[in-house]
């Protein structure tokens, strides 16, 4: 039932993230057309001196299979870095609390979780993690992986628009994503988190007398904030401890609460309005913020259905409603960060969840879900094309068989990689070592785990339970096939489609209020029916038995 | 561009990247941090009688039936608060171990209320500050139990 809580929350947190975001799209379309502004003698100093250093050629213009290379390159150095510290940090300065090294699977799952910016977690941070995992891993993937979603989404966004010679220059667009978007909006996140009373320090963790004589307690502290700003804004999700966003250091109150949902929500919206900045019309951006949203919405009414109350598993300073709103928002922009126990939730939250998962355009991660948003625009318009009996066009361009053709595989990869490692875990009994069994309970884990993982969401039922080898190496490899087989798709058409001839007319207007109803349903059949009869099995089996038994 | 840039380029950017991001970022904020805002920055610890006893951002253990005690069930297991209507119940188990007045308990559980959506929502309580109120204000029943 929708309580006036849960329309307060909803209200403020999608109003103020709209607003603000149509402005901020503004300041990322001067970033990305390298625009001249006020803000190049501040930051364009430090980008020309990385260029130096790092050997970068800003000038040079590159089509997709250099732009990917470059991509694919950089994102492996990274994991192999933090997949070092991880595995050495015993050894290493800034570890207090003398943490032991981490295993190779888990290290290996960690690298290549938050490298594809997923953060699905099977190990307990504040426990497992030393202070320089925590900044030199942990947060240094969380910024690199956020600014490769952001260079996806302009690259892909100028190949589509195709009023550029190639799709730009991959170091540039990261660099500058990192300089001036990344780090200046997490600076000042993190030092507001600090003043609303997360903690920031590296002064190792406090262990005091407790109030009642006889007892002590451990204060966690560490570069908590700073993590927090990056998990949210990058849509990364993947938090300092195994309680994530339920954890007290991490989201002490309602302010921060609000001010972290808001956060994880900013950037997805503003790269759907860059879109309609980059082609010049504001209407072809609104048509992908108005179905991304009407999803988001659809999904936020299907969990707020069975009355919601304070339940074991829940925080009490956050109410049962921003906690099922925060889940239902982290999903649908696939950060995956949580502020409660998914088991305390009823199923119908957890099918909410996973449409946010499964669509991955609602709107999806940083950068990544503009780029699905995109997908499914291409496949809508050839199936209004077909309907209509004429070649399907988008923004003056034709778009032809082999398009398509990708968009479908780039799709269909999708299920592809839940479903099988899904029927192997069971088949081979893997879901045993983790303490799952076979009921729809079981199976909704391990279904939503590798879901999780493919959507690059990193929310999950197992947490450091998941910490088997199966688990780790499964769910490793299909993070980075979920993350970088679309990418490269989608840069594939993007390449394609850039030097193709623009026409003026146009037979189908996709800036209409009309194409965007039939974009809606269209990725409500494709992506839903895909998966339906493995929502059947689980939640939704789950609900049901819910219901006979009378809750 | 030299073939053997594809390699180089992006060692070189991942190593920058690790540097900014990993090192130079966390470590700024930090030292921002730590000097502007010291108490948030360590914890918002809290001191009582001039020792510091911990911060009332996580629970502590209370097995004293005299004192309100924290749920042991929530997400992050650590839920510093219980709503109002679980402290009044507990109010009642306190009035019987230690004597002190309903209408007192009552008293301190409204001053020390807050609404989860800032004016509506469920209502809550920190355990650590009732408890805080109560030892200081009623030393000669708790003065055997705390630190």
């Amino acid at each position: 039932m929708i309580t006036p809580g849960d329309v307060f929350v909803i209200l403020v947190t999608s109003g103020s993230v709209l607003l603000i975001a149509w402005f901020f799209s503004r300041y990322l379309l001067a970033v990305f057309s390298n625009k001249r502004t006020r803000l190049d003698r501040v930051f364009g100093p430090v980008e020309t001196v990385i260029y130096r250093i790092a050997g970068v050629n800003p000038y040079e213009e590159m089509g997709w299979k250099s732009y990917l290379k470059a991509l694919l390159y950089l994102n492996a150095f990274e994991a192999i870095i933090a997949f070092l510290i991880l595995m050495f940090q015993g050894s290493l300065p800034l570890n207090p609390m003398h943490f032991p090294d981490v295993s190779w699977s888990l290290s290996f799952n960690t690298a290549l979780s938050f490298s594809s910016n997923t953060n699905l977690q099977h190990y307990n941070g504040g426990s497992t993690l030393s202070y320089l995992s925590q900044m030199a891993s942990i947060q240094f993937l969380q910024f690199t992986s956020a600014a490769t979603g952001l260079c996806v989404a302009v690259a892909v966004f100028r190949g589509i628009i195709g009023k550029t010679r190639g799709l730009g220059n991959f170091y540039v667009d990261y660099t500058r994503s990192i300089v001036r978007v990344l780090i200046p909006l997490s600076g000042i996140a993190a030092l507001i988190l600090v003043f609303l009373s997360v903690p920031q320090s590296l002064n190792g963790y406090a262990i005091l007398h407790t109030l009642q004589a006889g007892a002590s307690e451990v204060v966690k502290v560490g570069p908590i904030a700073s993590l927090d700003a990056i998990m949210q804004l990058g849509t990364n999700g993947g938090g300092y401890f195994g309680t994530n966003a339920a954890n007290p250091l991490a989201n002490p109150n309602q302010v921060t609460n609000l001010f972290l949902l808001g956060l994880m929500m900013l950037l997805p919206t503003s790269v759907l309005f860059l879109f309609g900045r980059m082609a010049g019309s504001m209407k072809e951006g609104r048509t992908l913020i108005i179905a991304s949203y009407s999803l988001y919405f659809i999904d936020i009414a299907i969990a707020l259905i069975p009355v919601t109350q304070i339940a074991a598993g829940m925080e009490v300073r956050f109410g049962s409603a921003s906690s099922v709103i925060w889940t239902v928002t982290s999903t649908s922009f696939t950060t995956g960060s949580m502020n409660g126990n998914l088991s305390a939730y009823d199923p119908l939250v957890i099918l909410a969840a996973m449409f946010g998962m499964i669509i991955q355009a609602t709107p999806g991660g940083i950068g990544v879900g503009a780029m699905y948003m995109l997908m499914y625009v291409i496949m809508a318009v050839f199936i209004v094309g077909l309907m209509a009996g004429r070649t399907p066009e988008y923004l003056g361009t034709k778009i032809n068989a082999s398009d398509v053709r990708l968009a479908v595989i780039a799709f269909l990869s999708h299920p592809i990689i839940i479903l099988v490692p899904t029927v192997i875990a069971f088949a081979i009994g893997a879901q045993r070592a983790a303490g799952l069994g076979t009921g729809p309970i079981g199976f909704t884990e391990v279904f939503y785990e590798f879901t999780s993982a493919a959507a690059n969401n990193g929310s999950d039922f197992l947490g450091s339970s998941g910490n088997t080898v199966f688990f780790n190496v499964s769910t490793g490899i299909v993070m980075w096939l979920g993350r970088f087989v679309p990418i490269a798709i989608m840069l594939a058409i993007a390449g394609n489609m850039v030097q193709r001839k623009r026409y003026a007319s146009e037979a189908l207007r996709t800036d209409s209020l009309t194409f965007t109803a039939v974009l809606i349903v269209a990725i409500f059949i494709l992506a839903v029916l895909t998966f339906f009869p493995f929502l059947t099995l689980g939640p939704i089996l789950s609900y049901l038995e819910g219901f006979k038994n009378g809750f | 561009m030299k073939r053997s840039g594809t390699i180089t380029v992006p060692l070189r950017i991942a190593l920058i990247s690790l540097a900014i991001c990993g090192l130079l970022f966390p470590g700024v904020v930090t030292g921002i941090a730590q000097l502007a805002m010291p108490v948030q920055a360590n914890g918002s610890l809290i001191s009582f009688h001039n020792t510091t006893i911990g911060s009332p951002l996580i629970a502590q253990e209370f097995n004293y039936s005299g004192f309100f005690q924290p749920r042991n069930d929530s997400a992050s297991g650590l839920d510093p608060d219980i709503t109002v209507q679980n402290a009044s119940q507990q109010a009642m188990r306190i009035h019987n171990v230690t004597g002190i007045s309903i209408a007192y308990l009552d008293g301190i559980i409204k001053e020390y209320t807050r609404y989860s959506l800032f004016f509506f929502g469920t209502t809550y309580v920190n355990v650590l500050y009732l408890n805080i109120k109560l030892a200081d204000q009623f030393p000669s029943i708790y003065d055997k139990y705390v630190v």
